[in-house]
């Protein structure tokens, strides 16, 4: 198994750093390569800008090498783990910018040219798993809608197609948890990740 | 309850001046031009707005108060009673330039505080009557009714939540823009332009 894992978190010192670590190390402990990204290290931008809005449906979508290399990595993995904390029900921007810039036309999706509607592009990912954090408790993120997992679970799994897997690994009211809980939620981190077959 | 004229903030965010939602914004602030409202008007990607939270930021960002260069869009924001933002749906939600305005500008101080030992923030914007999303959705009503509709959840219950109880949320939306005709397209501009003036007056 190849994996990409895609952590949004602007601090190498955060609790979404600690977590990707241990994603990416619980991966490695089963035998599958995986290859950790941090977006912000990487400086990824996050708005797409004017020349790649105005080269969206065009034959080369793509003008900015850092996609280039996102592009190449999630054509290559059969999974993909994405690490961040949620912010306003959804992605961090840098994170919903990924989605933009990096599943263009032709890489997570393709117009169908009979009836020019949304195929599957990415079909070699056959499993995404999101780890997230969130400062509200649960049951409040039901009320206000789980915005960045549906983003991710139902929008970006119609790219891999509908074969594709799901796992949700969530940390709720992150700022009441005490450092044991939040030790004990990385571990399971680590021990899911190397489970996965 | 505020008197006098509207304050309303229009947020605009697209790429491409001469794309679709950039004249749904000509026609939201020609609709405005037409009330006794005052207009404050922010164009994320003319001036640059950077999206991205940085480290210092979110090292401080229980703290009240943002920095200097987002200190003139935290204004904007406690001074409106009435919030326009317009944007195309994306990967059914705001793009990342406008989810970047949210992370940031909606900081501690300005939109919210959290008290000691609370997991729940505490409004703040209690100024905001009505917030009004124009955008547009490359698939149809149904797909995104499948997928959650986030972008519209994101303002009517997330972002409203920091305003008053009153809050009102308007959504002024075009579904299907990739398949749909000129005539629905030219309907939904005025729609535009006639529905904001009457929210404004």
């Amino acid at each position: 198994m190849k994996a990409a894992v895609v952590l949004a978190h602007p601090n190498s010192d955060s609790f979404a750093h600690e977590l990707a670590r241990r994603a990416h190390a619980g991966l490695l402990a089963a035998g599958h390569e995986a290859e950790l990204v941090d977006l912000h290290a990487i400086g990824f931008r996050a708005a797409m800008s004017p020349e790649e809005r105005a080269a969206y449906h065009g034959a080369s979508p793509v003008l900015d090498p850092i996609v280039d290399g996102q592009i190449d990595l999630v054509t290559s993995v059969d999974t993909i783990v994405f690490v961040y904390p949620t912010w306003w029900s959804g992605l961090p921007a840098i994170l919903k910018g990924w989605l933009e810039r990096v599943m263009v036309p032709g890489v997570g999706f393709r117009f169908d040219e009979k009836s020019g509607k949304v195929r599957p592009g990415l079909t070699n990912v056959r499993r995404i798993v999101g780890i997230s954090t969130y400062g509200s408790p649960r049951w409040y993120v039901r009320l206000v809608n789980d915005n960045g997992r549906r983003t991710l679970m139902r929008a970006l799994r119609l790219s891999c197609g509908l074969r594709a897997s799901r796992r949700w690994i969530a940390m709720y009211a992150l700022d009441t948890t005490s450092r044991n809980q939040r030790q004990e939620f990385a571990a399971h981190v680590e021990r899911s990740m190397s489970e996965l077959r | 309850m505020t008197s006098g004229p509207r304050r309303v903030l229009v947020v605009f965010c697209h790429p491409l001046p001469d794309s679709f939602v950039a004249e749904a914004h000509r026609r939201a602030l020609a609709g405005l031009a037409t009330t006794d409202a005052e207009v404050r008007s922010t164009d994320l990607y003319a001036e640059g707005f950077r999206p991205e939270f940085s480290a210092a930021e979110h090292r401080t960002h229980l703290e009240p108060g943002v920095g200097d260069d987002i200190a003139s869009h935290a204004d904007d924001l406690t001074w409106c009673d009435t919030m326009v933002l317009v944007y195309p749906t994306w990967w059914s939600g705001q793009p990342a330039m406008m989810k970047g305005w949210i992370d940031r500008v909606w900081a501690s101080g300005v939109a919210w505080d959290l008290p000691d030992g609370a997991n729940r923030l505490r409004p703040q914007l209690h100024d905001i009557r009505r917030i009004v999303a124009v955008t547009t959705h490359g698939s149809s009503k149904l797909v995104n009714s499948l997928q959650g509709e986030g972008g519209k959840r994101t303002l009517s219950r997330s972002l409203r939540a920091m305003c008053s109880r009153r809050t009102r949320t308007t959504w002024i939306a075009l579904y299907g823009i990739d398949t749909c005709s000129d005539a629905r397209r030219v309907e939904f501009l005025e729609r535009v332009e006639s529905e904001i003036a009457s929210l404004a007056r």
